[in-house]
């Protein structure tokens, strides 16, 4: 190995972090022999350290840290049986409420009729928007899924409101709307309303 | 919001050097800020799918560097020095040369070179990063990253030496 080998070889050794780079070695064997290449190594070794201070003397805004901690979204871990007790909860919850409404159903009138309309919004996995308030593309995959495993699928609309979303009587939408998660759609469908809750009753969906 | 010490741990260990990363990338400080809390939203939704916990580091900067080309593909992008054949010349360049200058200016040098060599080229400087690991965070091979760096720092200290030494401030 020359010297000009030699120097395009250390022109990459940053010290102590490279010393256990095998590639370095015969290099720095000649470097010991030859006190020009020396000198030189120490020159290459001054500019490093006096770069990396100075790139590292440089400081993010204040308050960044705080700020990316008070961010910090809730963790959700994929745990499948997490996500089924959640599922199994909401379909409790939402049978146990048809099941009251349905007893009463002489007294109250308080399903709205179904009406046809017209609505755009973000598809959701409902069982990690309620639980976990979690949406939007960062969790697609996820709520892909969620909603292909067959949890409720929703739509949230831009102003905040929520339906959930089915197909007709006796029939899934999941393998359709697993594909359109945490997307933007128009969907065409019945809406009917019961205590706040809404429901919409698919007939098209199109893609925006 | 409850507290999670092993989140705020590892805000507190890498933020500073993510932050400085990713400004060397974009040149903004408003840039280099929300990529360092997008790398940290990505990790609290999708940190526990990291199968081995000593790559943390590596995780971290590669999110940050993806977030980065994820930008990038929706930007106009600037126009760089480029970095020819002849930058292959190992000139004699002295400590001195950078010490004459700030900081700030070190770091707008560097944003006159190409972001295929800065990526590399600030690895290289400000982390301890072996260079298997910078490969691996840019997904590059080894031998191009070494590549990189050296073409890329002959760059700098050459534009470095170019550049006038910054005044003295006056009292």
């Amino acid at each position: 190995m020359n010297t000009s080998e030699a120097k395009g070889k250390l022109l990459l050794y940053r010290g102590s972090i490279d010393d256990a780079e095998p590639e370095f070695q015969e290099a720095l064997e000649q470097a010991r022999r030859d006190p020009e290449l020396a000198e030189w190594l120490r020159e290459q070794a001054s500019c490093y350290d006096a770069i990396r201070a100075k790139l590292r003397a440089i400081e993010p805004p204040l308050g960044l840290a705080e700020k990316i901690v008070r961010r910090r979204p809730i963790p959700f871990p994929l745990d499948w049986s997490r996500i089924g007790q959640l599922a199994a909860a909401i379909i409790i919850s939402a049978t146990i409420t048809a099941l009251v409404m349905k007893l009463s159903e002489g007294r109250h009138r308080l399903v709205v009729s179904a009406q046809e309309i017209l609505v755009t919004g973000e598809v959701l996995d409902m069982t990690c928007y309620i639980a976990s308030n979690l949406s939007g593309p960062e969790h697609a995959v996820c709520a892909r899924e969620c909603i292909r495993r067959g949890l409720p699928a929703g739509l949230k609309t831009g102003n905040g409101k929520v339906y959930l979303l089915t197909g007709q009587p006796g029939q899934t939408v999941n393998a359709q709307l697993a594909e359109l998660a945490a997307k933007i759609v128009t969907i065409k469908g019945k809406e009917t309303r019961r205590d706040g809750f809404a429901q919409l009753q698919i007939e098209e969906i199109q893609k925006l | 919001m409850s507290p999670d010490p092993e989140f705020e741990s590892l805000v507190k260990i890498y933020y500073r050097d993510l932050y400085r990363f990713g400004l060397s990338l974009t040149g903004s400080e408003a840039d280099a800020a929300d990529l360092t809390q997008q790398t940290y939203y990505i990790w609290a939704n999708k940190g526990h799918q990291l199968k081995d916990p000593e790559n943390v580091k590596g995780w971290l900067f590669t999110t940050l560097h993806r977030q980065f080309l994820n930008i990038r593909r929706r930007r106009k992008r600037f126009v760089h020095e480029s970095i020819d054949e002849d930058a292959q010349n190992l000139s004699h360049i002295s400590a001195d040369v950078v010490n004459r200058v700030d900081a700030q200016t070190v770091l707008e040098v560097l944003g006159q070179i190409d972001e295929d060599y800065r990526a590399p080229l600030m690895l290289y400087y400000i982390e301890d990063l072996s260079y298997k690991e910078i490969a691996e965070v840019l997904t590059v091979p080894l031998g191009t990253v070494q590549s990189r760096i050296a073409r890329a720092k002959i760059k700098l200290l050459q534009l470095l030496t170019k550049t006038k030494p910054v005044p003295p401030q006056s009292k």
